[in-house]
């Protein structure tokens, strides 16, 4: 065995037992926190800031200043994960006898990188779609984007997407695919818009619905069935440092709004973030079936049509509750409808690692029948 | 613990280290090719409900008819755009539209510096706007025309005209490249002459 080196002594420490139960202890008080969490916050928000997290902070009232309080459920893990790793490297004796616990640990240890796989690679978006609509989009209505569309050729738009965390920043956004500067001279997270009225201060927009309109910012909301309305104060400047007219954005205000520069048309607007597949579907039917005589739902389902040109798909496929449609690493779910039964609503995941907790829970049953019909097998054979 | 183990487990647990630290995702911004905009369906939360600060668009306007000019494509709708002209793409791109809203929507000098916005022109003032205002005749009335020409290489050209009818202010834009603006704008001017009660 080699001396006992600082790596070797941060190994011990990091496979002990007490190393385990503090961690374990750790997930307890998590899991009450973040229920209690969910009240004022949401679910989303509250697993976000108490679970998918390796540090849970706090931001003292009217202070810009985060402070880390409790270590999240992403550290806790990790710790966790590792404990056990090296517990199972270092203590568990590698024979025949033990192997049932080997796998049933296997089955564990990829319960952690399931969860893992879960917070950093899963995307959950929606598509609202109307019967006879085709989409080849998802979007993701709790992130957003400031979409660019330069719409001047007359068959296809070319889409600059620049992500909430960038507008979020402020300051000065410039892409080779934009032939002038964004700059954000305002953000806020949540807010009201109303027609300006004759006691209104003057809009700062100059160009757009904004200029017609007064804007109120409003505390920012999470809790169930709540959105936010943000609004970016946007300036369009072109090269030579003129100013291209000033809007105000948000996902409150429906229609794009633009501009043309350089003989070219431009639009811009805040709206969902928005994914795009490389294949599309077609609404061709929705059913909301009652129970007889009742309003009470039977059943939701939607008749897709599937057009992947890439792969030579083109088929029909039924989503219900349920039964969800997977193809292209993405699953479909029925998750809501609309407009008079005309319009389905897909709840879009796409995780990478979905069957990792299916086969972690066949590793860990498997491990435990290994283990305990060695045991009972033993038992049965000294009886003898 | 045997010595390969050991080895092993100081190898394998920095670069565990390593990768989860780098794994972290970084958002940046994305250009791509899309399909043309069809109208849409309201994005709407998966719960249904609407979200906070919604404008409610204004009720579809009626009572107004026109006749497109000869060799314009009139295409249907869409939002609160009643209906959109295109005229030959020739020598240059551009678009007409026409808008009806409630009132005044804002005022004419609001309006106005909104269309110069649209071409990159900074704002005038009302002395300005009565300098700039021309009229045409048609059995609805005048209606007020306005003529700019933006700046730059390629420059653009709007030509826009309003009339108010009943509580409902009625928009036509002429919108595009200076060239192709210039050569539809006769076009444009006899499609506001020929504006007229719509019977039905």
């Amino acid at each position: 065995m080699r001396p006992n080196t600082p790596w070797r002594r941060l190994v011990a420490a990091l496979s002990s037992m007490r190393l385990t139960l503090v961690c374990l202890g750790l997930m307890m008080a998590l899991t009450v926190i973040c229920t209690l969490a969910q009240v004022p916050l949401g679910t989303h928000v509250a697993v976000d800031r108490t679970i998918r997290t390796f540090l849970v902070w706090w931001q003292p009232e009217g202070s810009s200043l985060q402070i880390p309080v409790f270590p999240g459920g992403g550290m806790v893990g990790a710790l966790l994960f590792i404990n056990l790793s090296l517990a199972q490297f270092m203590k568990l004796e590698w024979s025949r006898r033990k192997f049932g616990l080997w796998v049933s640990h296997l089955g564990l240890a990829l319960l952690f990188v399931g969860e893992f796989s879960t917070a950093f690679f899963q995307v959950e978006s929606h598509m609202p779609i109307e019967i006879g609509q085709t989409r080849d989009y998802t979007e993701d209505y709790r992130r957003l984007e400031l979409a660019v569309v330069d719409t001047t050729d007359s068959e296809r738009d070319a889409l600059t997407s620049i992500p909430e965390s960038i507008v979020k920043a402020g300051g000065e956004i410039a892409h080779p695919s934009l032939p002038f500067m964004l700059r954000v001279k305002r953000y806020h997270e949540n807010s009201q818009f109303h027609m300006r009225g004759p006691t209104d201060p003057p809009s700062e927009a100059t160009l757009g619905v904004g200029a017609s309109l007064h804007m109120h910012p409003e505390p920012p909301v999470s809790g169930e069935g709540e959105q936010n309305a943000a609004s970016a104060l946007v300036e369009a400047v072109a090269p030579d440092g003129r100013s291209l007219g000033i809007l105000w954005l948000s996902n409150a205000l429906g229609a794009p709004q633009g501009f043309i520069t350089e003989g070219r048309t431009f639009s811009l607007s805040l709206r969902a973030r928005r994914y795009y597949l490389p294949f599309s579907l077609t609404l061709k039917e929705f059913h909301h079936d009652k129970y007889a005589g009742t309003n009470i739902p039977k059943n939701f389902s939607s008749l897709v049509r599937l057009s992947d040109a890439g792969r030579g798909e083109n088929r029909d496929a039924l989503i219900s509750m349920n039964n969800p449609l997977r193809y292209g690493g993405k699953a479909f779910y029925q998750a809501s409808f609309g407009k008079n039964d005309t319009l389905s609503v897909f709840q879009v995941i796409q995780n990478p690692g979905w069957l990792i907790p299916y086969l972690s829970c066949i590793l860990v049953s498997l491990g435990m029948l290994i283990h305990f019909g060695l045991k009972l097998a033993g038992a049965m054979g000294g009886s003898k | 613990m045997s010595k390969w183990y050991a080895d092993a487990v100081e190898i394998i647990f920095p670069l565990v280290l390593i990768i989860a630290s780098s794994s972290c995702r970084r958002d940046s911004i994305e250009v791509r090719q899309v399909p043309k905009e069809t109208a849409s369906p309201m994005a709407m939360p998966p719960d249904g409900s609407m979200p906070s600060g919604m404008i409610d668009a204004p009720p579809p306007a009626s009572g107004v008819s026109w006749t497109a000019p000869a060799g314009w494509k009139e295409e249907p709708g869409n939002g609160i755009r009643l209906a959109t002209f295109v005229p030959p793409q020739d020598p240059g791109k551009s678009e007409a539209t026409v808008v009806a809203l409630p009132g005044e929507a804002g005022g004419e000098l609001a309006n106005v510096n909104r269309w110069r916005g649209q071409i990159g022109l900074a704002p005038i003032d009302a002395v300005v706007l009565t300098a700039a205002r021309q009229g045409v005749k048609s059995r609805l009335g005048t209606v007020v025309v306005y003529d700019f020409t933006g700046e730059g290489t390629n420059r653009s050209r709007i030509v826009a005209g309003l009339i108010q009818v009943g509580g409902t202010t009625w928009y036509f834009k002429l919108m595009g490249d200076e060239k192709a603006v210039g050569k539809n704008k006769a076009a444009f001017i006899k499609l506001l002459e020929g504006l007229q009660k719509d019977a039905s």
